[in-house]
């Protein structure tokens, strides 16, 4: 199409790409449920309720004006579960990847600033056997060696084994960037190391930075979810999307909405920030136009 | 060149990305689509071929499956009771528990005890014939006896075993042989006891000490060939570990005519709703592997209703409080947890395979007394006792009680992980919070059964032999604590409880046990180790075909009897009445 200074600026083509629209109302969504949803259903998420949450079968109740979602096995009320595991995905997905972004950007950009470097074979080399780890078993370590886990060490083995992926990439773009004729210019131009780092790489590696940051939210929300059903997540009752998708299973059959909202909302969740992800990218790409 | 290398990473990342997304589009699609399917009903029974009264026919194959897996087919070392229950049907014993979980001769023709009540004297079926062809004699039972108690074979029920007389010396490696088995002819053996022991022939009638081929040795090689004198015998070849074990009719086996069936094959390790479908399919004969949703559909079914059976009730649980950790150290507190507890709660969690349960035994163990109230649900009476203890709880300001938060510890993916929640809310309308801490299963064995280490977890026991001692001393007897895997996993300690349960062991008048028991129950129930709570059964549900087959008291499967009044599955195809064809049948539609 157009080249040079006729093009749209990144902003405008973000907001024209439908896809990246529909991620963000997805992202919108699921933020002003974590917000306001606890405060629509009526009941604690954490209270069962042994009078109106049991059917005539024995059987949680389905969804009713009572409990707008049903009730879950031990016959709490689904939506108020949903919502607050709403807030907590959210808390663990946005705050591991401010960690695994952060440590990814600055091992990434240092790697490759100083490729061929012992600080880049070391840094790479850490980054490979990361890599070569087995996600869950490192996970499970973890969570045995530390007896319990909370959000917190969700958070931090989330954040901690995330980062290494964006590492690799971050160096890759720095490396490219550093080839760049104005970076030879303001070093020949005598400015320090931190100068060029902050002033030219780091602005230029911003827009992968941030494409791979989103896309990473939808993992994380992914990565939690299937910590938390296996088991190996925040403890109960505090209600997750994963463990809820856990506890609806063995009533696929007779209370299918125990599977439904929690699945619905993990697909919703990870669908939009991958969107949101995927309209960055094109935005900030400058060969996509 | 690196630019371009670079870029490609990115799209690769981004490629992976809409793999995602179409993935996760798929499963919510996938989702929404399956859910409605999910909830048409049953499948109908498949009926038996002939009519009601016919008679039993022999041949055939039975297909079984179970969640779980098998460790061991020796019966000197195998310690699970799906294991066990296999077990049982390859080896016979001396005697065996019969449909009322009462204990009658089987190998032997009968027995009798000495008037002093110490010794037992066996007389051996003449003809009885092991797998291999040999003759089972007296001589047999002594060597594999001592070779089930001999001090290098890992025996987890060896313990039970102590009273032979002669075991310390031979355990102890003292002894070449066991001085208080005495073979007195080829068919006669004696089993000498140092004292008069009531739970002596429940715990024979188990399968550890049943009689092994000779090919089996004086002592435990875990590569030994499984051989015994049972109804069904192990080929070559025919145990997959792992994944599944086929076992055949032993022909010489010493009651004619029977098994009726050609084999049994068990699927190992099979999820439960994989069990389900094959079972609905007819690929699967029984099924006993039941989620609570399942359970609910199978019994609401009247089609369905009259082919489903539920087990014996012998496995109990509870809350286990250790009195040597605080908070539980002051018996006031644990009464308020007893007293706290509305079990109804946990019968509803799981309605129809639960009950509540309120002292040391579940109902179809002998000498339970139902008229015995045990623990009983009081919140006036658990607050008062908090406000004993010196942590008085005001509901109404939601404050006093305990300060500190108690860690209690359990397993993931259970149901005491759903009954630790509803403990959770209802120890906090007393002013108790407990939090709970998931770890594996095998680190909550440990942890649970260490010394010093946890202040309450859930617990439960199952009977491995049909008797009250079983229960009372294993959990609640002070020579069952250890340091490491302590069986009594509230370090309880009462020098009262311990002379009850010891003379409860040697009576052998059943009046007299009842009572000593019945005293026990009461001074347990109200120390307080345990808050009892809710006792398990399972329900089994099996085709109409299937004839002749019985839950047992015991045994999770009881073959000798069973068998099969099927219309041939290629015929049933040929009519329509089976769904797809699976894999063998693929050819016929």
């Amino acid at each position: 199409m157009q080249s040079g200074r006729g093009r749209p600026r990144p902003r405008a083509r973000f907001l024209a790409h439908r896809g990246a629209r529909v991620g963000v109302a997805l992202v919108a969504a699921v933020v002003l449920f974590a917000l306001v949803g606890p405060m629509l259903a009526s009941h604690s998420p954490l209270a069962s309720d042994f009078v109106r949450g049991i059917g005539d079968d024995q059987m949680p109740v389905g969804p009713s004006r009572h409990f707008l979602l049903g009730a879950d096995r031990l016959f709490r009320d689904e939506l108020a579960r949903l919502a607050e595991g709403a807030r907590l995905s959210l808390f663990i997905a946005l705050s591991s990847t401010a960690v695994a972004t952060t440590v990814g950007g600055v091992v990434g950009v240092l790697s490759g600033y100083y490729a061929g470097t012992w600080v880049d074979a070391l840094l790479m080399r850490i980054v490979d056997v990361g890599l070569a780890f087995p996600f869950l078993l490192l996970v499970l370590a973890i969570g045995a060696a530390l007896d319990e886990t909370s959000a917190w060490t969700i958070l931090a083995v989330l954040g901690l084994t995330g980062w290494l992926g964006t590492a690799r990439v971050v160096r890759a773009k720095t490396m490219q960037v550093k080839a760049l004729d104005f970076v030879a210019a303001s070093r020949a131009l005598g400015q320090s190391t931190w100068a060029i780092l902050l002033r030219h790489i780091v602005p230029n590696v911003a827009g992968p930075l941030l494409v791979l940051a989103t896309m990473s939210v939808a993992q994380m929300i992914v990565a939690e979810s299937v910590l938390s059903y296996l088991g190996v997540g925040i403890a109960p009752p505090t209600p997750t999307w994963g463990h809820m998708l856990f506890e609806g299973q063995d009533y696929y059959a007779s209370a299918p909405w125990l599977l439904l909202a929690p699945g619905t909302a993990i697909v919703v969740a990870v669908l939009g920030f991958n969107l949101v992800g995927e309209g960055l990218r094109d935005a900030l790409d400058p060969r996509a136009l | 060149m690196r630019s371009i290398r670079a870029r490609s990473k990115v799209t690769a990342a981004m490629h992976t990305s809409r793999v995602a997304v179409a993935l996760a589009l798929t499963c919510a699609v996938g989702t929404v689509a399956l859910a409605p399917g999910c909830r048409e009903p049953l499948a109908a029974p498949i009926a038996a071929a002939s009519p009601g009264d016919a008679l039993p026919r022999s041949g055939g194959t039975v297909h079984f499956a179970s969640f779980a897996d098998v460790r061991s087919l020796d019966p000197a070392v195998a310690s699970e009771a799906f294991g066990g229950s296999l077990i049982a049907q390859m080896y016979a014993g001396l005697v065996e528990y019969d449909f009322d979980g009462s204990v009658v001769p089987d190998l032997a023709e009968r027995f009798e005890l000495s008037p002093d009540g110490r010794a037992y004297t066996f007389h051996l079926r003449e003809g009885a014939r092991f797998h291999d062809g040999d003759e089972v004699t007296a001589d047999d039972v002594k060597r594999s006896i001592e070779r089930a108690l001999h001090p290098s074979t890992p025996n987890p029920f060896a313990s039970f075993c102590e009273n032979i007389e002669g075991y310390a010396a031979y355990a102890g490696g003292k002894a070449d042989a066991l001085s208080g088995v005495v073979v007195g002819g080829r068919y006669v053996v004696t089993i000498r006891l140092e004292t008069p022991d009531a739970t002596f022939l429940p715990i024979l009638a188990q399968y550890a000490l049943r009689p092994v081929c000779k090919s089996a040795g004086a002592r435990f090689e875990a590569t030994w060939a499984p051989c015994g004198a049972g109804p069904l015998k192990l080929l070559p070849g025919g145990w997959e570990r792992g994944r599944s074990l086929t076992l055949v009719r032993h022909d010489g086996y010493f009651r004619a005519g029977l098994p009726r069936i050609d084999s049994v094959t068990f699927a190992f390790q099979m999820p439960i709703a994989t069990q389900r479908f094959k079972f609905e399919q007819g690929e699967l004969d029984a099924v006993k592997d039941l989620n609570q949703s399942d359970f609910v559909q199978f019994t609401s079914d009247p089609r369905w209703k009259a082919y489903g059976e539920f087990d014996a009730e012998k496995e109990i649980w509870g809350e286990s409080m250790n009195v040597e950790h605080a908070p539980f150290d002051n018996i006031e507190i644990r009464r308020a947890v007893a007293a706290a507890i509305d079990r109804s709660k946990y019968r509803k969690l799981k309605a129809g395979l639960l009950h509540e349960a309120n002292q040391v035994i579940p109902r179809d163990v002998p000498l339970y007394d139902p008229n015995f109230k045990g623990q009983e649900e009081s919140y006036e009476a658990a607050l008062a006792h908090m406000a004993n203890a010196g942590y008085a709880y005001d509901p109404i300001s939601k404050k006093g009680g305990y300060p500190g938060v108690i860690p209690y510890y359990t397993y993931p993916q259970s149901y005491p992980e759903y009954s630790g929640q509803v403990l959770q809310q209802q120890l906090a309308t007393i002013g108790l919070r407990i939090e709970l801490r998931l770890v594996s299963y095998p680190a909550y064995l440990a942890l649970t059964r260490r010394r010093g280490r946890v202040a309450i977890s859930p617990q439960g026991w199952q009977a491995d032999y049909p008797d009250p001692s079983d229960f009372f001393e294993a959990l609640f007897h002070s020579k069952s604590i250890a340091d490491e895997d302590s069986n009594n996993t509230s370090f309880y300690k009462n020098a009262k409880v311990d002379d009850v349960l010891d003379r409860a062991h040697g009576e052998l008048e059943t009046a007299t046990r009842a009572r000593l028991y019945g005293e026990a129950n009461r001074i347990i129930c109200d120390d307080a180790p345990w808050a009892f709570a809710y006792a398990s059964r399972r329900y089994e549900v099996h085709h109409p075909y299937l004839r002749g087959y019985r839950t047992h008291p015991v045994w999770a499967y009881f073959l000798r009897d069973a068998w099969l009044d099927r219309t041939p599955v290629k015929a049933l195809a040929a009519l329509g009445l089976l769904g797809a064809p699976t894999a063998p049948l693929g050819g016929l539609r």
